[in-house]
């Protein structure tokens, strides 16, 4: 569903973002990307989305090599890949509703089909009750549900998520991974990239570690940190998938 | 992808609302800016019908000799009839020439004449009034003529003077027109600055750049229209202020008087240049921020 392959990121600065950076994610996988600030997962969630280009390497998308995508296919591309940010990214003067809808809507989708999800997502993410209400009107934990319902209305193959509870209490935390893991039940490849150690190593997920825009671990089944017994299978794995 | 009138309509109602202190701030850009270059352009044609009225009344005086004969009077009558560049002559009697003397000249001057000794004359206007030192030169000397008389010194200073004034008009126009454009595009530029988190949005969730560019460009359209619809009426009511200044009078405002048509074509070039700033003022404002 996501490649990347050897792909190298260098900022105008000369600050190295991602370097030769190989990685494999299949159909339906639920992902942690994790690492220091700088470590360089927010440059591959915007690597996926085409926000950046890398200077090297190829990335392929939902079977669709993006790198030399036409800048007029992107759109297209996005529509394949909800996206949820730490700070929700809603259009304060659209209700709820509105904001859901307009995902729709910005890709054409008829009136009957919006007025048909839109309910159904906001009920999945318990929020059909607010559905009239500004998002200024919302706590943190339902701006981010609001967001995660906008990403996964039109039932995208991929869910990208950057910190997406960075600005969430540990409990409003949990809930948000409960929606994403309930959305990835569906089929939908979620991938998130956190500093969250918690959520981690509660979810118990495959994680990919990044350090210094290189990968150090891709752990199945891992946690936040590199703890005794797990680091040396991690390396063998990054190893193992390096020389394949 | 299906991008329907509706959704423009409704998003352009709501971002005009909504954004309704940058909307006042656009509008008003556009209406003062095309309200100077309409007045520019209003002065520029007042300027070249003022010439064409001033060639009207450019004449040339063909003054026959007291002791002409008849003969000679028609032979000259006939010439210049006949002449492609004339457009029309009226003949003035001895008489008739004798009656304006006495209004126009001193009592001591006028004293020195009688009906018998003044000059008969043919006052007649030329198509164009550098035609004139052609009548001058074609009747100097011929028989029973005394003098050919134009005012040749003041065609030229004139001419000079309105073609001058012409350019001068177009040139202040232009400038108007080209600090309006980059007064209206800044203000453009600022109302979708502080839009730009919405449009990034809107990239993110999958909309292509016209989706996003339309309803700016609509927003733009209506700014401009409107601005451009007050700048027209400043326009329109210019042209009656100065029509009832002129009212009755030869001045120089009576001469640069517009018609009708040429009020309502200048006002027509207002609107269409409000129209035309507003629209792709707003594609060319969003196009940096559509790059993502």
């Amino acid at each position: 569903m996501i490649r990347f392959d050897n792909v190298t990121k260098v900022y105008k600065n000369g600050t190295v973002a991602v370097r030769n950076v190989s990685l494999d994610i299949q159909k339906g996988e639920f992902v942690f990307l994790v690492g220091p600030s700088g470590s360089g997962k927010t440059t591959c969630i915007r690597m996926l989305l085409r926000e950046e280009l890398p200077d090297r390497g190829r990335i392929w998308v939902a079977g669709r090599e993006i790198i030399h995508m036409p800048k007029w296919r992107v759109p297209y591309l996005r529509r394949n890949v909800g996206c949820v940010f730490q700070d929700y990214r809603l259009l304060p003067n659209k209700t709820v509703f509105q904001n859901v809808a307009f995902a729709l809507e910005v890709i054409g989708r008829p009136k009957n089909v919006v007025e048909t999800q839109v309910p159904q997502v906001l009920e999945l993410v318990g929020l059909a009750k607010k559905r009239d209400n500004l998002p200024s009107e919302l706590s943190g934990g339902e701006q981010q549900r609001v967001a995660v319902a906008r990403a996964f209305v039109n039932r995208p193959l991929i869910l990208l998520a950057d910190e997406p509870t960075g600005n969430l209490d540990p409990a409003t935390s949990q809930g948000i991974m409960r929606l994403l893991d309930r959305i990835n039940r569906t089929g939908t490849t979620v991938v998130i990239a956190t500093h969250d150690a918690a959520l981690v190593d509660w979810m118990r997920r495959r994680v990919v570690e990044l350090d210094q825009g290189t990968i150090v671990r891709d752990q199945a089944r891992g946690v936040y940190g590199i703890d005794a017994t797990s680091g040396s299978i991690a390396r063998t794995e990054v190893g193992a998938r390096r020389t394949s | 992808m299906p991008l329907s009138a509706d959704y423009i309509a409704r998003e352009t109602a709501t971002n005009l609302w909504r954004n309704r202190l940058m909307t006042v701030a656009a509008v008003l850009t556009v209406a003062v800016s095309l309200a100077l270059v309409g007045a520019a352009l209003v002065l520029k044609q007042g300027a070249a019908n003022a010439e064409v009225e001033w060639q009207r009344g450019t004449q040339v005086e063909v003054w026959m000799n007291p002791t002409s004969s008849p003969s000679e009077n028609h032979a000259i009558s006939n010439e210049l009839a006949q002449l492609p560049y004339v457009h029309a002559c009226s003949f003035h009697s001895q008489l008739s020439d004798y009656h304006e003397a006495q209004k126009l000249l001193t009592t001591s001057e006028f004293s020195a004449l009688t009906p018998k000794t003044t000059p008969a004359s043919y006052r007649c206007t030329p198509n164009q009034p550098q035609d004139a030192q052609f009548v001058v030169n074609r009747f100097k000397g011929q028989p029973g003529v005394l003098k050919v008389g134009a005012p040749l010194q003041q065609i030229h200073t004139m001419e000079e003077t309105i073609t001058v004034l012409q350019w001068v008009f177009v040139a202040v126009a232009l400038v108007l027109l080209l600090s309006a454009g980059v007064l209206i595009l800044n203000t453009i530029r600022m109302a979708i600055f502080a839009r730009r988190r919405e449009v990034s949005v809107m990239k993110l969730v999958g909309a292509t750049n016209w989706f996003i560019r339309l309803p700016f460009m609509s927003e733009g359209l209506v700014q401009g229209l409107v601005g451009s619809i007050v700048a027209a009426s400043v326009v329109f009511g210019l042209h009656e202020v100065l029509n009832s200044l002129s009212n009755n009078s030869t001045s120089v405002l009576a001469q640069m008087r517009l018609t009708g048509w040429e009020i309502f074509g200048t006002d027509a070039i207002v609107i269409v240049i409000g129209a035309l700033i507003g629209t792709v003022g707003s594609a060319v404002a969003i196009r940096r921020f559509l790059d993502v």
